[in-house]
């Protein structure tokens, strides 16, 4: 408890903890010109707690159900009864034992500030450290993209003039069939085929 | 003839002329009380009763909303898309207009005088909160800022730039606390969590999602650091254009200084300590073991 009367942290603020005054059946609010009192007069629901016949039941009949002989129930009857209800008081907080659980839950469930705070930073470095691979990735990428580009466009400009040499050449061949033979010949026929190899060894003799 | 005016003048005339007001005297002011529409009766509400002619219409029998003669109906063409996915988990904080804030503070309904709480709000029946229906508290929405001119130390759990602006433009101070549910329930309503005899919990810490946003300082976070929140309040006045009151120099400097700690759920109470009703009294722990919990 004397944790609270010392500030936690440096405050610029003073962070004392002042009592409540008794519950006001007024509220008297003064402007702060000072000039008007404007007073609301809130009657508060009257509190029925019953205490002229209060019903406390016999914990050793066994007419009373079960349900009034549990510690939930006593701690109700201390609530609306107060000292007279026969409860004793030290049995509205937890046991030891039910305290030990309430620590272990709140342990697994809410952890300290400082845990929270460190789960939240990891779990945001380890988004941005994957946002950071990805965009480099891209950017990586990207840089390549010009010289990807023209290669591309490198390979379909040979791919267009092989193309072209590859059909010259084959007219000129069906030029020379032409010549030859005196027909328009079938480049699928043998004797044409016999020619292009006939050229082909010219070729490599004047070559060697 | 005399230039000095009586007091009250032709208003007092007026009373002490006319005859007393009763039952018989009163009107009420034309246009106020419209005559209601009584169907079937007269020349023009006979005969059909504003049913029109024969068919579904006259007889009643229409079908649902939203059928379209059979055609695929809007509601059915237009496909499903997850935006109210887990609507009914989502945290809700019921709007609070300064507008309403400042309605309140003159009917005397609030009182600026004193820390304003999520508690005082629903004593005076600012607002209404439903604890069990995921509301998580209460937001604080810049509409009437204009009109807001008191100096109020207030506590709610969520507020926009505007209006923080607003509040501290008039001296005042904003804090945003977050509630637990159990926390909040509590809150809403001390004397029922009172009379059932048990002790004060401990206020939980937000969940992962809003610790960020508790402990920034520009949204007044109650985690934040207290020498970060001043250079925001600096910051903030700059950005919107007024000049920072100087709040030490007030009168009410230590009642707009009061803060509550993470912890705690009511000022003046910490918890562990067993509020009891009928007799007034405040029960406290002794028992080391609860002590250190209840202290964490």
């Amino acid at each position: 408890m004397a944790a609270y009367m010392l500030c936690r942290r440096t405050a610029m603020f003073c962070w004392a903890i002042r009592g409540l005054s008794s519950i006001k059946s007024y509220i008297p609010v003064s402007a702060q010109c000072g000039l008007l009192q404007q007073i609301a007069h809130y009657n508060p629901k009257p509190l029925k707690l019953n205490l002229k016949n209060p019903y406390i039941p016999d914990k050793d009949s066994e007419n009373t159900p079960e349900w009034q002989k549990t510690a939930k129930y006593d701690r109700k009857l201390f609530g609306r009864y107060g000292f007279s209800s026969g409860v004793n008081p030290a049995e509205l907080w937890p046991s030891h034992a039910q305290l030990e659980e309430m620590i272990a839950e709140e342990r697994e469930w809410n952890p300290p500030l400082e845990v929270l705070l460190k789960n939240v930073e990891a779990k945001e470095m380890e988004a941005n450290a994957k946002r950071l691979a990805r965009e480099k990735l891209i950017a990586g990428n990207m840089a390549k993209m010009p010289k990807m580009v023209a290669d591309w466009r490198r390979e379909k400009q040979e791919a267009k003039l092989k193309l072209k040499e590859e059909k010259a050449r084959r007219d000129r061949l069906l030029a020379e069939a032409r010549e030859r033979f005196g027909y328009a010949l079938d480049p699928r026929s043998p004797k044409f085929l016999e020619m292009v190899s006939d050229i082909e060894k010219e070729e490599k003799r004047k070559r060697s | 003839m005399s230039f000095t005016k009586k007091p009250g003048g032709k208003a007092l005339d007026l009373l002490q002329h006319l005859p007393r007001i009763t039952l018989g005297n009163l009107r009420p002011e034309p246009g106020t009380r419209k005559p209601e529409k009584r169907r079937g009766r007269g020349q023009h509400g006979g005969n059909r009763s504003g049913r029109g002619h024969k068919g579904e219409r006259q007889r009643g029998n229409r079908p649902r909303l939203g059928f379209e003669g059979g055609q695929t109906p809007f509601y059915l063409a237009i496909p499903k898309y997850g935006y109210n996915e887990g609507h009914s988990r989502r945290p809700q904080y019921q709007p609070l207009t300064l507008r309403r804030l400042q309605y309140l503070i003159d009917l005397g309904r609030l009182d600026p005088t004193q820390p304003i709480d999520l508690t005082q709000m629903v004593n005076g029946r600012g607002v209404t909160i439903q604890p069990l229906k995921r509301d998580y508290g209460v937001q604080l929405v810049e509409e009437g800022a204009g009109v807001f001119a008191a100096k109020v130390n207030i506590e709610v759990q969520m507020a926009s730039e505007a209006a923080i602006a607003a509040i501290e433009r008039n001296g005042g101070i904003v804090t945003t606390g977050f509630y637990d549910p159990r926390s909040l329930a509590i809150l809403c309503k001390p004397v029922p969590f009172f009379i059932s005899g048990q002790p004060i919990p401990k206020r939980m810490f937000p969940g992962e999602d809003m610790v960020r946003y508790y402990t920034d300082a520009a949204n007044r976070g109650y985690l934040a650091d207290p020498g970060k929140i001043q250079k925001a309040r600096v910051a903030l006045a700059q950005k919107y254009g007024y000049v920072l009151p100087d709040i030490s120099k007030d009168e009410l400097f230590h009642m707009l200084s009061m803060r509550k700690d993470p912890r705690q759920i009511f000022f003046g109470l910490l918890p562990g300590w067993v509020v009891n009703m009928p007799e007034k009294k405040i029960l406290k722990p002794t028992d080391e073991k609860l002590l250190q919990y209840y202290s964490t």
